[in-house]
């Protein structure tokens, strides 16, 4: 177990819009099986963070180690960029993202959409692609609803369709983006359970979330940021049941 | 044969529908559909990698091509006609060339007018479209690991497409009807048969109506070949019930 590379591993993060420091300095560990939550309220950095993780957002300082392969940054005239997006098409596609608003292809029905990166990006052949993606989408329980489109679906059955299409990366680590924040609360259950299962089975995830009973449930780490640092973390005992921060004390009250 | 009687007993005693007034207007027909459809073709041909490339960062490829569909969309087609049409001749040497044998006939002098206006339009129609791609599903095709070309090949240009389609379905007949100008640089067109027509019998009604008709059915063929590529195409965006 030593001898495996460590799935993702971020250090000192920083980043900066404009004149406002967002990220000031985060580093995250995870190791396989790990779940971790970032918690946080909101414009206190989290999404950022994650969106850094896989370079959707260009972190100015840090490293990125993905499964045990730095990414390599070089200066240029307008700030810091990959040196090689070789590198960062092979890393992305061992870390595959949920959405907060699901953002599958409209164009292409569901099961196209599941099997889309899988056969173009990572040259799997499409017979086989067909079978795994239709053994995931019966998964996450939309067996049914392969071929209808998108805009034919609820949010709930558009997210589980979204989380299908990242199991088919087979990927390193999952990274969520708040995944339920844009769903009616009847159909936030359904994510979460299938998500839990994801966890349950050993999956390496990175949850930005607000849904704290799944945090204290399911992650082996939460971690409390605000304003671009991080506030306090450590096990969900200790950091949800126990917090020592008052302000995190004040963001886990209940609010009415 | 039986076809034959039967259509010359229809004719009888018709002084302005003779099948020889038929027979012109048949290659008016001919005539428009060919410089329709080509113009079209080579249009759609031109637009796809200039409403790729309007999109891009670097000035120097971007203005150019602004410049272009703005003088094209921004300047009456029968002008552009004109100029290209009478302006030829003037140009140094080219009646020396083997261009010139084309260049003097008035239908490949209108197919060019044609084709450089409706690239234009379709240019920034499809330009549009591309812009309108949900950012969304652009970041999913990066988080995914596709490189920006395989992004444009399979998510951006396939949604933008479709998207475009009704707008393209109207530019299609927009040219159909502004290929009538054709006539008017002796063009024997469906409108320049219905002038010949028109000329000789004096009969406004006749002559310009039945051209009229035959426009209104070739409308309609392109709005159900539309209508079936929409449903087609389009079907992600309609609500099942």
């Amino acid at each position: 177990m030593a001898d495996t590379p460590i799935p993702l591993e971020v250090r000192n993060i920083k980043k900066r819009f404009g004149d406002t420091e967002v990220l000031k300095g985060l580093s995250l560990q995870a190791r396989k099986g790990d779940v971790i939550t970032l918690i946080g309220a909101s414009g206190s950095g989290k999404s950022t963070f994650l969106r850094c993780m896989n370079l959707l957002e260009q972190p100015d300082e840090g490293d990125l180690i993905v499964h045990g392969e730095e990414v390599l940054f070089k200066q240029t005239r307008h700030g810091r960029e990959p040196a090689d997006w070789k590198q960062v098409v092979r890393m992305r596609a061992k870390l595959s993202m949920v959405f907060q608003s699901f953002n599958l292809w409209a164009h292409m029905t569901l099961l196209e959409n599941v099997i889309e990166a899988p056969i173009h990006v990572l040259g799997k052949p499409r017979k086989e692609a067909i079978e795994q993606g239709r053994a995931l989408l019966e998964r996450v329980g939309l067996t049914e609803r392969a071929d209808a489109y998108p805009a034919q679906m609820s949010g709930g059955q558009q997210q589980r369709g979204a989380i299908a299409r990242a199991l088919a990366m087979g990927p390193e680590v999952m990274l969520f983006d708040e995944p339920t924040s844009a769903l009616d609360p009847e159909l936030v259950g359904d994510v979460l359970r299938v998500m839990h299962g994801l966890a349950d089975e050993g999956r390496t995830m990175v949850v930005v979330t607000h849904e704290m009973g799944f945090a204290r449930d399911v992650s082996s780490q939460v971690i409390y940021l605000h304003q671009g640092l991080v506030e306090e973390a450590g096990p969900p005992q200790d950091v949800l049941v126990n917090p020592t921060s008052p302000r995190l004390k004040q963001f886990l009250a209940p609010k009415y | 044969m039986e076809l034959v009687n039967w259509f010359n007993e229809l004719l009888a005693g018709n002084l302005i529908f003779t099948p020889q007034t038929l027979g012109y207007y048949w290659n008016g027909v001919v005539t428009t559909t060919q410089l329709v459809f080509l113009s079209l073709l080579v249009g759609l041909v031109m637009a796809v990698p200039l409403s790729i490339l309007r999109g891009s960062k670097h000035r120097w490829i971007k203005l150019p091509i602004y410049a272009y569909t703005y003088v094209f969309r921004g300047t009456p087609l029968l002008i552009q006609l004109y100029i290209i049409y009478y302006g030829v001749v003037f140009v140094d040497g080219i009646q020396q060339t083997f261009l010139w044998p084309l260049l003097r006939e008035a239908f490949y002098p209108a197919l060019i007018a044609f084709t450089l206006n409706t690239a234009a339009y379709t240019t920034e129609i499809f330009h549009g479209a591309i812009k309108a791609t949900a950012r969304g599903e652009i970041e999913a095709a990066r988080a995914y690991g596709m490189s920006d070309r395989m992004m444009m090949r399979r998510i951006i240009l396939p949604s933008a497409f479709r998207r475009a389609l009704p707008a393209y379905g109207n530019e299609v007949i927009f040219m159909l009807h502004a290929s009538a100008i054709a006539s008017v640089v002796t063009l024997m067109d469906i409108t320049g048969a219905a002038r010949f027509v028109y000329a000789r019998y004096y009969a406004p009604f006749e002559a310009f109506l039945f051209a009229a008709a035959i426009y209104l059915c070739l409308t309609f063929a392109i709005l159900y070949f539309f209508r079936f590529l929409e449903r087609r195409l389009l079907a992600h965006l309609r609500p099942q019930n």
